[in-house]
């Protein structure tokens, strides 16, 4: 037997499918999900049989690769954030239809609470409506025995196999004991006879693979029925249905504070779909359930109809606990006692706290290069009088730049928004209009925007802030560098609607001076200001430039 | 209210100043001392010079999650008085706090930092230290956070061995002289609470 090893669940995740046999991780990062790839990558180069990791341009792309993969007869992994799943719903969604021949496992990561997010969805929602199987784990170790079964159900069941993680999952360091053998990567083939005709989803062919995916239900019920456990108790009247974290809150806090077991009927789930006589089952049990959920009240939802007049259901519809936000103990403890542990500041002392203390922002970095881009767009739309002026902006680093004292940027929706809603504005007559985003921002879904904005001939103004870097996930490399100008040029830009600005401190003046003519001009301009990520340049991230790269040979 | 074998950790700080380092540490050296133990932290958003608390939990039990309950932590290492306040709510009554007295001023509505002094001496078992004349007599700019843990060590149920194990595990790539001054930063702190 291998000797544990301590991993975050991220960590836990890429590990059990390198000794799965994965043969590639695809990606687009996004907190808290970057870590499954990275790890993926950094593991796969120590094992050296012949594994790829490859971050795409978005989340689609990178499902895309991983099907592709997988129709070679190999085990892929795809990861993103929860709202990268929506990035790659097409495929997603259809990848059910078409089925699976080498496993699939699409670790999506929730962020309740919503530490490093726009919105808290709950990927749940989105295995049930594509009817893929979701497994939800609630430990490093779980992580890894879940993700190796994944692999298994995913090729039993040839559908891809849904991993839910959360941040306080993902971002968890714990003891995992791993399996005593890497498998080396193996393709079972191509698909052949009747299953080369499931991936061509003509309305002939998909209408039977839709037919086929709905009469899959019971099995994948019952296949992940395992992970799905009711616990009733003849002397208890009293409910608890616990999943993900929820599950691992509750048993904590059943052993801090010695509660024997028997207290409470128990459904544990980790497998999706559940089966609905499990949840009719405790409800004929109990008086009273609890619901401990992450996110939405999936489960809570599917358990209310069969509660009418038979039992009270707490949980986040009845406010028992918040509708939004991140479970914890304590919310736990507050919805079964009533109450919360008095620790050592008492009711005096935190008034005194919360009177004194103040929230600090995130902000960019001392010395970053947004700081002057921005500084140079707020001064130049100021300088030409456009009263109340706004600016679409983006998703990434430089959303901070939406806090005062710069203020530069009006909008965050998801990524790649920033420059159609300033060319949408613009054709409702805003001029000057501007989007802001970042470089790999318009690599994932900016880029085709350009081809709208070139042929309008509106006062359009679109800011690249381009530092060759994700930045705000841990600097990774983009999956392009330097091709904007190409890019404009080939759709039609001309030469002079295309700018290249430095964002230095010691440029501003020029570049606001640059800036009023651009934003004066009845057509469109793309501008892109070029500097390094000064995070990037301290951990040497940048490849070497070539001229480096010559002088090292 | 917490079993007794259960200890709760909570490392206060703004993002860069190493909470998750010394959160790292801990659990390296619970582990090392053959307890069970699990580690948190969130970042992200908070890598930017924004607030970030790492946690750490280790028991001669299984431990189920990895996030400390309100009211319960048994010792909360603050690295900066303003988040040392914003976290002090997670103490147990019985709880210890270990705190670097230097504010980190990010912001522009950081309080006066003698009101938050002021604040924190009137909490019982609090361990104010001045980190950065450590740096001076240790000859080692980065030695406020070694010597805060070190400080913090003497309230933590973990032989002394295990510490040093644990920072030569966790600095393995470094130098020797790196690893010597960070564990005489460790045993100036331990003298601080001794």
């Amino acid at each position: 037997m291998k000797k544990s090893i301590l991993l975050s669940g991220n960590e836990a995740l890429a590990r059990a499918a390198c000794d799965a046999g994965v043969k590639a991780f695809y990606g687009y990062p996004g907190t808290p999900s970057t870590e499954v790839f990275e790890t993926g990558a950094r593991h796969i180069a120590k094992l050296d049989d012949g594994r790829a990791a490859e971050w795409a341009a978005n989340e689609k792309v990178a499902y895309e690769f991983a099907l592709g993969t997988s129709y070679t007869g190999y085990r892929a992994v795809v990861t993103m954030k929860h709202v990268g799943l929506n990035v790659a719903m097409d495929a997603f969604v259809n990848s059910a239809l078409t089925g699976i021949q080498g496993g699939v496992v699409v670790a999506v990561a929730d962020d309740p609470g919503m530490h490093s997010s726009q919105n808290e969805q709950d990927t749940r929602f989105l295995a049930d409506f594509a009817n893929i199987p979701l497994l939800e784990p609630s430990s490093p170790q779980e992580v890894y025995d879940f993700t190796r079964e994944a692999f298994e159900l995913s090729e039993r069941e040839q559908l891809p196999v849904v991993m839910r993680m959360v941040t306080r999952l993902s971002h968890s360091r714990g003891p995992v004991q791993p399996a005593a053998t890497t498998l080396a990567p193996t393709s079972i083939g191509l698909p052949g006879g009747e299953d080369k005709n499931h991936w061509m989803l003509i309305p002939s062919y998909a209408r039977k693979r839709y037919r086929s995916l709905r009469d899959k239900l019971p099995e994948l019920v019952s296949n992940v029925g395992k992970h799905n456990r009711l616990t009733l108790h003849r002397g208890s009247r009293t409910g608890v249905v616990t999943a993900g974290m929820g599950r691992a809150y509750f048993e904590q806090y059943l052993q801090d504070n010695r509660i024997p077991p028997e207290k409470y009927n128990r459904l544990e789930i980790s497998g999706y779909p559940i089966d609905p006589q499990q949840l009719e089952a405790l409800v004929r049990a109990c008086e009273t359930i609890y619901i401990f959920e992450e996110n939405y009240p999936y489960l809570e939802d599917k358990a209310i109809p069969y509660g009418k007049g038979v039992c009270t259901i707490h949980g986040r519809r009845d406010q028992t606990l918040d509708i939004d936000g991140e479970l914890s103990i304590a919310k736990l403890r507050e919805a079964l006692e009533g109450r919360t542990v008095r620790g050592k500041v008492d009711a005096t002392m935190m008034a005194e706290i919360s009177g004194l203390i103040q929230v600090r922002p995130p902000k960019l970095c001392v010395g970053c290069g947004h700081t002057d881009a921005f500084r140079a767009i707020t001064t130049a739309l100021e300088n030409l009088g456009i009263e109340d002026h706004r600016i679409f902006g983006d998703i990434g680093c430089y959303s901070l730049g939406i806090l005062p004292p710069l203020s530069g940027m009006n909008t965050v929706v998801e990524m790649g928004a920033s420059l159609s809603m300033a060319l949408g504005a613009a054709m409702a007559g805003m001029s000057p209009s501007v989007g802001v985003i970042g470089d790999s921002t318009f690599f994932h879904s900016g880029m085709t925007t350009l081809l709208s904005a070139a042929k309008s001939h509106l006062n359009l103004n679109l800011v690249i802030l381009d530092n060759s870097i994700v930045a705000m996930t841990g600097q990774q490399l983009p999956v392009a560098a330097d091709i904007a100008p190409v890019l404009a040029r080939a759709i039609g830009f001309g030469p002079d609607q295309i700018h290249t600005l430095a964002p230095l401190p010691k440029q501003t003046a020029a570049n606001i001076e640059k800036l009023e003519k651009i934003f004066s001009e009845e057509r469109p301009s793309l501008i892109i200001f070029k500097r390094k990520c000064i995070q990037a340049i301290r951990r040497k991230v940048y490849p070497a430039s070539k001229k480096q790269e010559i002088q090292d040979a | 209210m917490r079993s007794p074998t259960t200890f709760g950790v909570i490392v206060a700080g703004v993002g860069g100043q190493g909470a998750i380092t010394i959160a790292q540490l801990i659990l390296a050296a619970a582990w090392m001392g053959g307890l069970h133990a699990m580690q948190s932290e969130v970042h992200g958003m908070s890598q930017r010079g924004g607030e970030v608390n790492a946690q750490v939990l280790f028991s001669n039990a299984g431990i189920r999650s990895p996030i400390i309950e309100a009211g319960t932590a048994d010792l909360l290492i603050g690295l900066e008085p303003l988040e040392t306040l914003r976290h002090l709510h997670y103490l147990g009554q019985a709880g210890h706090t270990v705190t670097a007295s230097e504010p980190l001023i990010n912001m522009d509505a950081y309080p006066e930092p003698e009101k938050l002094l002021a604040l924190l001496h009137k909490t019982p078992n609090v361990k104010l230290i001045d980190t950065k004349t450590f740096a001076t007599e240790l000859h080692f700019t980065q030695a406020g956070n070694m010597v805060l843990l070190g400080a913090a060590t003497n309230f933590m149920p973990l032989d002394e061995s295990v510490w040093t194990k644990a920072m030569r595990k966790r600095f393995h790539s470094k130098s020797d002289k790196i690893i010597e001054k960070n564990l005489a930063a460790l045993r100036r702190g331990r003298e601080l609470t001794a």
